[in-house]
């Protein structure tokens, strides 16, 4: 024993470091403790290769191959879209779906094209993180042959047939829904346009519903002359939302509109509303602030929007899946579909004042949330 | 006893070679394993090239990471100087009519003065690498914003140029299934990773630099008696791995092409997870760049092999790495177990 | 007379609580020249209809709570294992998952509440000190160092908190959860100022009474020494990190009582990093050792205080980060022994100087 402590106290500085002092005890549990975890990790990935395999050597009927580059999962509405892709593209309907979630980044959308590619995928669809940035990987798929279908946000790219179309909403029509809206309440409540002040939170700067929302709304506000008080970027995210909102509260006394670009956002600002001892309605010549959104996915949302907390919401309809699917049919028979596909989009309120709106000569009726 | 101390750093750097290894092996059982099992993607030589193409970047500021973890130091700011370099690169080509080669110099210079300052509070005034290099990390991520808030693409014409520029691999392409011919190819990053590799694994091995490298991270008091300069071994580790992220954050923003504050988000961790797999020890003195090399393919393979297999990547990918990060861990740990209590009975 | 002011201020500079006590008050300071209305504190009725005190000194109190609990274990695991656990962000995340899988049966919008909320926390306390221990097992048993050990949870932890709840976001039903996280109907106080309180008080009397304090200190400081002094480091380690996880647990709680929901991307983010900021800041060793609890919850309050003072500001929550590592980076340089050293020397030497004068 004597001789033991000699020893580790002539070699401290490297053994304390090793942390060699007791290897006797750790063995047998060490060696447990290793098989239990790479048991679990092979038997986990042993399973679902097999799984694959068996897809791959003897499919049920010719399948078509699809994969899908979805961006992320920031919102609730991208998890419904997520789903409706899901949903569509079974085995039962005849398709595998290589799903990949990009998390936010571009960079992991575009590993996850050229790993399509070399999956040899029949058709991609893509949700694009940003618009710009894409030449180069569809250019590969184009030289690949395999049609890219883009959904949601745009790709902005000069050579238009760098994809092969696009399914998703007109933001920019949500966003003039909802001016057209808030213009019908405000005169029928007899509220002078400079009286409405707004604020706009915008979603993540560059993504097409951004884009296309704060357009809707600039314009508006330009041709109305509503007292739009500040474009503030809330990340189409709760917590932002809130954030932002919190900071816009103490700075603006007067502020009476919130035009929210999500539902996920005005959670958070309904939130900071009333952490700040206020009130949101629509009542707002009695100091009540008024909340608007967008998206109509969020089952939350759409409660507070029948209790009358969220004033008006423009759906944004996130099922593309059947859309993409019709698409593909298409392109499998040879046709040719047409470039841009907008999706049907409905706006609700549980305000009386304001039963239809007019856009440009078409007549929207405003839906019971 | 002087014998006996320079005895110890030799075994050690044995050490080193059997977890090298191990990550080699484990390295190709997987892919194989991968190739076999999976098939599909996996048996085109263009999947390896999209891993290294992905993940140059990555690449470098493991190896910078590893020389930090060899010198017994940890580095957790390289993610945020990676954003930073992004940002600043590309605010500089597009607002400020910059040309590639200055934003280069850009990228190198942030390297330098984050690991001077860094290598100077570390090193000089013996603060704890880990609160400096969080400070580090909070400071470029905030910078980062600071410098410009909403992500962008850069539309800069010559750099553009530059990172579309490819390196055909002749004889690797494949046919797909149209009886296409998809050509296989590198991107200009993957060469620079590879020379950082190599220059690096000469300087660990065969360079004075590098063997001090080893010392101070084995063992700062035999350093000292053995005439090495701790002080500036530890700042020049530090230096070299801030430069190193200065070159990945420049290899990052050519694979991207973007600045974004929300680039590079736990990098850090992927390097440091690399370099755990690679077979480089946190406790200093132990690991190899060409194992960071092998921690990152394996990294990133197993993530491919994930998706492949139709898992939910959002929760697979990190309780998958964590597993992985587990089993190398607990596998170091009883190697190296095994190993004193072989010199204890020698002894 | 001269010379003991010397030693005065080499006693003052040197004394553990200087830097914490000495960033409270320049940040007072600060706060007090910008805007003396800083201090004020208001009465006033939140939306539930509580009278309630508001004010920033009370949002500091409020929101540091959390970080003055994990700091309590955060300063254990230090002192005992001289590394820090880098997953408690993470495991937050899953002990709040947890919880609200009990409290919700698995369903994302329950119409009341499955179970009582006492017992989704204990169960919530059980699975923090599962993560615990699982790290104190890899530290203690394994010898892996502290920061890679915790790593492994670090970056599971928030897909396992997904996992457990199906990547549902369950929300609460009950209001009296949210009282937790907020305030207690009749008390002006917010609650987590009590919860916070408590723990610290349970932590210094767990300490006072039994030698948890003085065997930690002996492992971190030598654990050669400490094992012939019959401790058993492994014993201690493992304890120091099952505590932490209980801490996480209590943190958890509040967090998601916030929300009466969770985000698992997003909850307790980047809590890790300012939790071993307030033991940095509280002048303890992070390389394990003597250790001063009081003087890490100081630290938790000052971040916090640092915190709302750039948001008074106006500092974005992005860029707010790159003031907080300049601070940080001053906090750390100017208690650096090396520097505290010059300090002291530069004192001692005006003090020779201003007698040689005389």
């Amino acid at each position: 024993m004597k001789k033991h402590i000699t020893w580790i106290q002539h070699k401290l500085g490297i053994q304390h470091k090793l942390g060699l002092q007791h290897k006797l005890q750790i063995q047998p549990k060490a060696w447990i403790l290793i098989l239990f975890v790479m048991a679990a990790l092979f038997g986990g990935c042993g399973r679902d290769s097999d799984h694959t395999e068996a897809q791959a050597e003897n499919p049920p009927e010719p399948s078509v191959v699809v994969g899908f580059s979805q961006l992320g999962a920031e919102s609730d509405w991208r998890s419904a879209n997520t789903d409706s892709m899901l949903q569509t593209f079974t085995r039962e309907n005849g398709y595998t779906l290589i799903y990949e979630n990009g998390q936010q980044q571009q960079s992991k959308q575009i590993t996850a094209i050229r790993k399509f590619i070399q999956q040899d995928v029949d058709y991609i669809v893509l949700a694009p993180e940003k618009e710009t940035g894409w030449e180069s990987v569809l250019e590969e798929a184009r030289n690949a042959e395999i049609p890219v279908i883009i959904v949601d946000r745009r790709v902005a790219a000069a050579d238009k047939n760098l994809y092969t179309c696009w399914v998703g909403s007109d933001f920019e029509l949500e966003g003039k829904k909802m001016c057209a809206w808030l213009g019908s309440f405000a005169e029928a409540h007899g509220i002078a346009p400079e009286e409405l002040h707004i604020v706009n939170i915008q979603g993540t700067i560059g993504s097409t519903a951004q884009i296309g929302r704060t357009r809707g709304l600039a314009n508006a506000a330009r041709e109305n002359g509503w007292d739009l008080m500040e474009e503030i970027s809330g990340d189409f995210t709760e917590t932002r939302g809130r954030e932002v909102m919190s900071m816009l509260l103490d700075k603006y006394d007067n502020l009476n509109v919130v035009y929210c670009e999500n539902d996920n956002m005005a959670l958070g600002v309904l939130d900071a509303i009333e952490e700040a001892g206020r009130t949101a309605g629509s009542d707002i010549a009695n100091g009540e602030i008024m909340v608007v959104s967008f998206d109509g996915v969020n089952e939350e949302a759409r409660e507070l929007a029948r209790a009358g907390k969220i004033s008006c919401i423009a759906e944004c309809n996130p099922l593309h899946g059947p859309r993409v699917e019709a698409l593909i049919r298409q392109l499998e028979a040879g046709e040719e579909p047409e470039k841009h596909n907008y999706v049907d989009e409905k706006i609700f309120s549980a305000e009386e004042a304001v039963r239809e709106i007019e856009i440009d000569g078409v007549t929207y009726k405003v839906e019971k949330p | 006893m002087e014998k006996k101390r320079k005895n110890s750093i030799f075994t050690k750097l044995s050490d080193t070679n059997m977890l090298l290894l191990i990550t080699i092996v484990v390295f190709f059982a997987m892919y194989i394993g991968a190739v076999v099992f999976l098939g599909g993607g996996f048996k085109k030589p263009q999947t390896l090239f999209n891993i290294l193409n992905a993940n140059a970047a990555l690449i470098i500021t493991a190896c910078g990471m590893s020389i930090v973890m060899i010198t017994g130091g940890i580095d957790i700011s390289v993610g945020g100087v990676v954003a930073l370099v992004s940002m600043c690169c590309a605010v500089h080509l597009d607002f400020g009519n910059g040309s590639v080669p200055t934003s280069i110099l850009i990228a190198v210079g942030i390297g330098i003065a984050f690991g001077v300052v860094q290598g100077f509070l570390v090193a000089y005034l013996e603060i704890q690498p880990f609160i400096v290099s969080l400070a580090g990390m909070f400071f470029a991520r905030g910078m980062t914003t600071i410098v410009h808030t909403a992500p962008f693409n850069v539309a800069h014409e010559g750099f553009n140029k530059l990172k579309q520029t490819r390196i055909n691999v002749p004889g690797m392409g494949s046919l797909n299934k149209k009886g296409i011919y998809v050509p296989a190819y590198i991107e200009i990053g993957v060469v620079v990773a590879l020379l950082v590799i190599i220059i690096f694994f000469i300087v660990l091995r065969w360079t004075k630099l590098g063997r001090s490298f080893y010392a101070v991270g084995g063992n700062q008091q035999s350093a000292l008696m053995l005439g090495i300069n701790v002080k500036r071994t530890r700042f020049l580790s530090h230096l070299i791995c801030s430069i190193l992220a200065g070159i990945g954050g420049y290899v990052y923003f050519l694979h991207v092409g973007s600045g974004s504050a929300s680039h590079a988000v736990g990098l850090e961790m992927n390097a440091i997870a690399s370099s755990i797999i690679g077979g480089t020890m946190l406790t200093g003195g132990v690991g190899n760049v060409i194992g960071t090399l092998f921690g990152v393919l394996s990294l990133s393979t197993i993530q491919n092999i994930v998706s492949s297999a139709g898992l939910d990547q959002a929760w697979w990918t990190g309780i998958t790495i964590a597993a992985m990060l587990c089993i190398f861990l607990l596998i170091q740990s009883i190697v190296m177990a095994q190993k004193k209590r072989a010199l204890r009975s020698d002894s | 007379m001269n010379k003991n002011s010397g030693s005065l201020v080499k006693r003052l500079v040197g004394h553990q609580l200087f830097i914490p006590i000495l960033a409270i008050i320049l940040l007072a300071v600060v706060n007090l020249i910008n805007d003396p209305g800083f201090f004020r504190i208001t009465v006033g009725t939140n939306n539930a209809g509580n009278t309630v005190l508001s004010g920033y000194l009370i949002t500091i109190l409020d929101f540091g709570s959390e970080l003055a609990i994990l700091a309590l274990g955060m300063t254990l695991v230090t002192a005992a294992a001289g590394g820090q656990d880098i997953s408690v962000g993470a495991t937050i995340a899953i002990t709040g998952s947890a919880m609200l899988r009990i409290l919700c049966g698995g369903v994302a919008r329950p119409e009341k509440i499955a179970a009582p909320i006492i017992v989704a926390f204990l169960f919530g306390c059980v699975v923090g000190m599962l993560c615990g221990a699982f790290n104190g097992a890899l530290v203690a048993i394994f010898k892996i160092q502290p920061m890679i050990a915790t790593l492994i949870l670090f970056t599971a932890g928030r897909s396992i908190a997904a996992w457990i709840n199906n990547n549902e976001l369950p929300i609460v039903p009950d209001p009296r959860f949210a009282y937790f996280g907020g305030f207690i109907p009749g008390i002006p106080i917010p609650t987590t100022v009590f919860i916070a309180a408590a723990c610290i008080v349970i932590m210094l009397l767990v300490l006072k009474f039994t030698n948890l304090g003085l065997y930690t200190q002996a492992v971190g400081i030598n654990e050669n020494s400490a094992r012939l002094n019959g401790i058993n480091p492994t014993k201690i380690k493992f304890l120091a990190f099952v505590i932490l996880g209980l801490c996480v647990a209590v943190a958890a709680l509040i967090k998601v009582s916030r929300l009466s929901t969770i985000n698992y991307s997003v909850i307790a983010k980047d809590i890790e990093m300012d939790a071993i900021l307030a033991v940095a800041l509280g002048g303890n060793a992070l390389s394990g050792g003597r250790f001063n609890i009081m003087a890490s919850i100081l630290g938790a309050y000052v971040i916090q205080f640092l915190t709302t003072t750039l948001y008074k500001f106006n500092v974005s929550s992005d860029a707010l980060a790159a003031y907080k590592a300049v601070v940080v980076i001053l906090l750390v340089v100017f208690s650096a022994p090396i520097v505290r050293e010059k300090i002291g020397k530069f004192g001692r030497r005006r003090a020779s100087a201003r007698e040689a004068r005389g």
